[in-house]
């Protein structure tokens, strides 16, 4: 009995819970969601039949269907800033070594299914870079000491003791040698590059010293810097690359034999058909085919046969990762800067498949409503001309009959071009940035690319706690017909480090400008609300100098009279100060920024910076009690919160939460968390703040929600300004376990802001948790909770189900954002979930109260509806007829 | 000289929430203003602040009256919707010094006849992290005329603002309110250990009631139909 009553009251809990969150059923599965998957920048490939086997930068182990470029299985290896593959091996199964300067793993993996068949660890003593290779079935490990040896340590996989390798070193003498980079592995050689010498050894023999030859007997001594590239072939071949000019050598019976032809430095070999080929690419003279495939004889240089590729355009410029022959024809795998892959088939030079592997980092995202259709931009057309009565009359019934057209025949244009606004603005254009310095635009119905642009040497600003990020900014909405939407993307040069600003139509990725260089480091930037008479609203630039500049610059006549109203920020996590600025005293032709205020976070350390979402509504101004009376929220859209963590000798570290008023520098509140540390993510709207971080006095994550309220009244219901403080709000606070790791979170965002608020949480293990903010929002103390007061009593834990997961059972690679953006429709938010995968979908916190279900049966209403009218009129003809009949009785 | 000693008191929002302050100390500020406005101020003395305890928050205000001069200038800041401008500098009791700007609006200042609030934050160590000058007012100026009689000395309130310690997951009183709940539950068991009749009488009663006028209206009607 008791068994049964507590199935019960979980039951019920349950029902309470699933009733605030939104469940999939399974044929919704793919509807609205689409998710896309990478494996990063290709690092090492090995071609297996049907099957192309990659390791990569983001330290992924994928093989790639050959025909389609899809993936056929991917393990997610450790964190590619502390791990990277070093070797990948394939012979029966693939073997791969991973890790960081002297811990390293050993891997082996099952070729068809991906599945770890066994793991070693190695342990060195050195931690300089070093260099792995395999011969016989052992793993040989190469660490350079400058100027004195190289140690060779080799590994069987039978010696081990617990998983750890342990190996036979043996030194050999190498004075000249400098860094690894010098050095290249030629079969079983190792040859490297010296002043002026060239010196190799073979591997395979016991003992074995390098043998030392003068370049200059093989190499024009003017030749300059010599640099060696690897080179796979039967006999120990490697290039000798100087002046852009390679030259293949072949290591003979101790002696290095030079080939007589030139090379490019990205050739390789394919054997095949009897034939020894060397592959390589080459510009093209022809506009249309940018790049020339050429093949050439291994032994004589003599040109086989050349072909010319028909080359996408925006992507960059190739390198052949691999390549191998498969009877009449061969296969080519090239990489490009921007990291995409192009698989060739070759003697056509047909591009089978391409991967644009550079999304698989996506540092800044923005999403665009899309752009009215010509006949409705025409209709608001009509009083363009107010004059012409007869011209507005026309035009009112030209655009009349081509609305009945595609009222009967469907919309052409809609089918022709597809980006156009819908109805509920479920269909976006999700524009993203990459880290490799690439552009694309997703279209949220079907997660294609609409279009891409490459913008070469740029890269993203690197804010706090080292995570990458450029900046997305929405000029002009595409609201303002005929003129198109305006995007500013804002980034960094790699070789300067100043900044780059980049201006485009962010529905056809079109851009008149192109890249401009900007004289400057940026510091901080913002965009105004106030807009120009082409609509644009102005974005202001604080370089590191403080120098504040306009774009567009002739916008500072508009912002002109606004200027003692706009404030700027800058934190900054090196010296933990935060600095707020003024530009009330810049007039038109100088614009200046003057300091107005000062937080000092020292000795504490800035870990998580969080602002509301600019483009946020805040419906409601307060919350209704128990007892009818009003609760009015301190809604201030200038503040910041800030979490900042201080290392303490008796609590291990202290966590500090501050909010902070933008404008005048006010700490508000400040709260701290001892025996807490990192990683924070902090997620502020509305009058909340809500907090994760990690308990080291439980060992678990904990979550903090901060609720501000002014009290019962309202200090100013019209405007509110941050110099006015009447009195400071009053804080409700709570904090729950959260029984999972956070990697990211968000807050949904509608249109109005009547909706819910959800919180999605976004998991270690791939999934991304939608948690009810009501869940977490403090309770008052010593007031009823319960369903009248819409307040779910407190629970310690929160709550994990499996409905609540909105990327269900399609689990997510390393994800390293969550962006959120409103529909049209209220009850609709867009999220966008980002990291080795691109998962998007539509989540409703509070159900889809503003549309009819999908199952809704608009034929059996109507149906129903006319059966009974019909039913009505036979019947009251029958009941007239009956009366008559009575009558006459 | 004009001593102001002006003992704040800490009001805490909540009952719950208690101030964390590991080490007690104090600090001097020495504040300076800008009564000249425009782009580039020139700063002078204002006065001193001294907090013996941090703890307790007592602050001991020595400001001078304005003079004429100074006066006059505040009243043209106010006219001219200029900022007003302090920088504090505070001494710790380690010996370090760590400097702050803070902007008000001069004309709410000088609305607000030179009253005004400093707030001093400090981190959970009683590091001071910001100092900050604060109007107490319903609503922001866009300039305005203060006669001079009105702006004669500051009359300066200083809150000492600690960080809370921050709550932590309540696990205990759930599990006290679940056993509760669980006592509640078997308790009411007891309770309801009456017979079917005696649960489920206020169901079964006006059943009984309508089926027994049924069958004392059907025969008459029966008989009427005949």
């Amino acid at each position: 009995m008791a068994n049964f009553r507590s199935i019960y009251k979980i039951q019920v809990f349950l029902t309470i819970l699933i009733h605030l969150t939104v469940a999939l059923y399974e044929d919704q599965v793919g509807k609205f969601d689409w998710k896309r998957s990478f494996v990063g920048k290709v690092k090492f490939v090995s071609f297996e039949a049907k099957r192309i086997i990659v390791a990569t930068e983001e330290n992924v182990l994928a093989t790639l269907n050959l025909n389609n470029g899809d993936i056929q299985w991917r393990q997610i290896l450790e964190d590619p800033s502390n791990y990277q593959l070093e070797l990948l091996h394939v012979n029966k199964d693939i073997l791969t070594v991973s890790g960081v300067r002297n811990n390293w793993l050993v891997r082996t993996w099952n070729i068809n299914t991906g599945t770890l068949l066994a793991e070693w660890v190695i342990n060195a003593e050195r931690t300089v870079p070093s260099a792995f290779t395999i011969i016989n079935g052992k793993i040989l490990h190469l660490v350079p000491i400058t100027g004195s040896h190289l140690e060779i340590t080799t590994y069987s996989f039978i010696d081990h003791e617990n998983g750890v390798l342990k190996g036979v070193t043996r030194i050999v003498s190498a004075p000249w040698l400098t860094n690894i980079s010098n050095c290249v592995f030629a079969g079983l050689h190792y040859v490297c590059v010296g002043s002026n010498q060239l010196h190799f050894i073979n591997l395979d023999q016991e003992n074995s010293k390098f043998i030392t030859k003068p370049l200059d007997t093989f190499i024009e001594s003017e030749a300059g810097k010599i640099i060696l590239i690897e080179y796979k072939h039967k006999t120990p071949s490697f290039l000798m690359l100087s002046n852009n000019i390679a030259k293949l050598a072949s290591i003979v019976d101790e002696n290095i034999v030079i080939k007589p032809f030139d090379l490019m430095p990205n050739a390789v070999n394919v054997v095949g058909n009897g034939k020894d080929l060397i592959y390589q690419l080459e510009a093209n003279d022809n506009k249309e085919k940018l790049i020339r495939i050429k093949v050439k004889d291994f032994q004589t240089g003599a040109d086989e046969f050349s072909v010319d590729l028909d080359y996408p355009l925006g992507l960059g410029a190739p390198i052949i990762l691999g390549a191998q022959n498969r009877g009449s024809s061969s296969d080519l795998l090239l990489s490009t800067t921007d990291n995409a892959l192009l698989l060739v088939r070759l003697p056509e030079a047909k591009i089978l498949w391409s991967r644009e592997e550079a999304l698989s980092n996506i540092v800044a995202t923005e999403f665009f409503e899309l752009p009215i259709s010509e006949l409705d931009a025409s209709i608001e057309h009509e009083f363009d001309n107010e004059n012409d009565i007869f011209g507005m009359f026309s035009h009112r019934i030209s655009t009349q009959i081509n609305q009945f057209y595609n009222l009967v025949f469907g919309n052409k244009l809609l089918q022709n071009s597809g980006l156009v606004r819908d109805e509920f603005g479920l269909h976006k254009i999700i524009v993203v940035a990459t880290r490799a310095g690439k552009l694309f635009a997703l279209d949220t119905l079907s997660g294609s690319i609409a279009w891409s642009y490459r913008l070469p040497n740029i890269q993203p600003f690197l804010g706090l706690n080292g995570q990458e990020q450029m900046l997305l900014y929405v000029q002009r909405t595409a609201q303002f017909a005929p003129l198109p939407a305006h995007c500013i993307l804002l980034a960094q040069d790699t070789i300067t480090g100043n900044g780059i600003l980049f201006e485009f139509d962010p529905i056809t990725g079109y851009s008149d400008k192109g890249i401009q260089k900007l004289p400057y480091r940026i510091s901080q930037a913002t965009l105004l609300l106030q807009h120009d008479k082409n609509f644009l609203k102005p974005l202001l630039v604080l370089s590191q100098d403080n120098e504040l500049y306009a774009y567009p610059r002739d916008a500072v006549s508009v912002i002109k009279d606004h200027f003692s109203t706009i404030f700027l920020y800058t934190a900054n996590s090196e010296t933990a100060i935060l600095t707020g600025f003024t530009l009330k005293y810049s007039t038109e032709n100088q614009m200046v920024v003057k300091k107005s205020w000062d937080i000092d976070l020292k000795p504490s350390k800035i870990v998580a910076l969080g602002v509301k979402p600019q483009n946020e509504q805040v419906h409601s101004q307060g919350k209704v009690l128990y007892d009818r009376s009003v609760y009015y929220k301190y809604v201030n859209p200038n503040l910041l919160a800030v979490a900042t963590i201080s290392p303490d000798p008796m609590h291990h570290n202290v966590l500090s939460i501050y909010l902070i008023d933008g404008v005048t520098g006010l700490v508000v509140y400040g709260t701290s968390h001892k025996r807490a540390k990192g990683p924070v993510h902090l997620v502020h709207s509305e009058n909340w703040l809500v907090y994760s971080y990690f308990n080291e006095r439980f060992r678990r994550t904990e979550l903090a929600a901060l609720e501000l309220y002014e009290g019962h009244l309202q200090s100013n219901s019209t405007a509110f300004s941050s110099f006015a403080v009447s009195q400071l709000p009053h804080i409700q606070s709570q904090s729950y376990i959260l029984p999972l790791v956070p990697l990211k979170m968000a807050v949904t965002l509608t249109e109005r802001g009547i909706t819910n608020k959800f919180l999605l949480v976004a998991m270690s293990s791939g999934a991304v948790l939608e948690i009810p903010w009501l869940l977490l929002q403090p309770r008052f103390e010593n007031m009823p909770c319960g369903p009248e007061e819409s307040c779910i009593p407190y629970m310690p834990e929160i709550p994990m189900h499996p409905e609540a997961i909105i990327n269900y059972n399609q689990t997510l690679g390393r994800i390293r954002g969550i962006e959120v953006a409103p529909a049209r429709l209220e009850s609709t938010s867009h999220i966008l979930v980002h990291g080795l995968d691109i998962f998007y979908t539509r989540v409703a916190p509070s159900k889809t109260f503003d549309v009819l279900k999908e199952d809704f049966d608009h034929k059996l209403i109507v149906l129903v509806l006319s059966a009974l009218i019909i039913a009505t009129f036979v019947t009251k003809k029958l009941a007239a007829r009956k009366a008559l009949k009575q009558a006459w009785k | 000289m004009n001593w102001t000693a002006i003992i704040c008191i800490l009001i805490s929002y909540l009952p719950c929430h208690t101030f964390s302050l590991e080490h007690d100390g104090s600090a001097i500020i020495h504040l300076q203003h800008a009564l000249t406005g425009g782009p580039d101020p020139q700063f002078k003395d204002r006065g001193k602040i001294t907090v013996n305890s941090l703890r307790i928050g007592q602050a001991i205000v020595d400001q001078k009256p304005l003079a004429e001069a100074d006066r006059k200038l505040i009243q043209k800041l106010a006219r001219e919707n200029d900022l007003y401008r302090i920088q504090a500098t505070v001494i710790a009791n380690d010996g370090s010094k760590k400097t702050f700007l803070s902007s008000v609006k001069a004309c709410m200042l000088a609305e607000a006849e030179l009253d005004d609030r400093l707030s001093l934050s400090f981190d959970y160590l009683g590091h001071i992290i910001g100092v900050s000058l604060v109007i107490a007012s319903k609503s922001s100026c866009e300039g305005s005329d203060v006669p001079l009689e009105k702006l004669k000395e500051f009359t300066t309130n200083v809150y000492v603002r600690h960080t809370d310690t921050a709550t932590i997951p309540d696990t205990a009183s759930y599990i006290e309110k679940i056993e509760r709940e669980r006592d509640a539950k078997e308790k009411g068991d007891v309770k309801d250990n009456k017979s079917f009749l005696a649960k489920y009488w206020m169901y079964i009663l006006p059943v009984v009631i309508l089926m027994v006028i049924s069958s004392a209206t059907n025969p008459e009607a029966q008989g009427g139909g005949q």
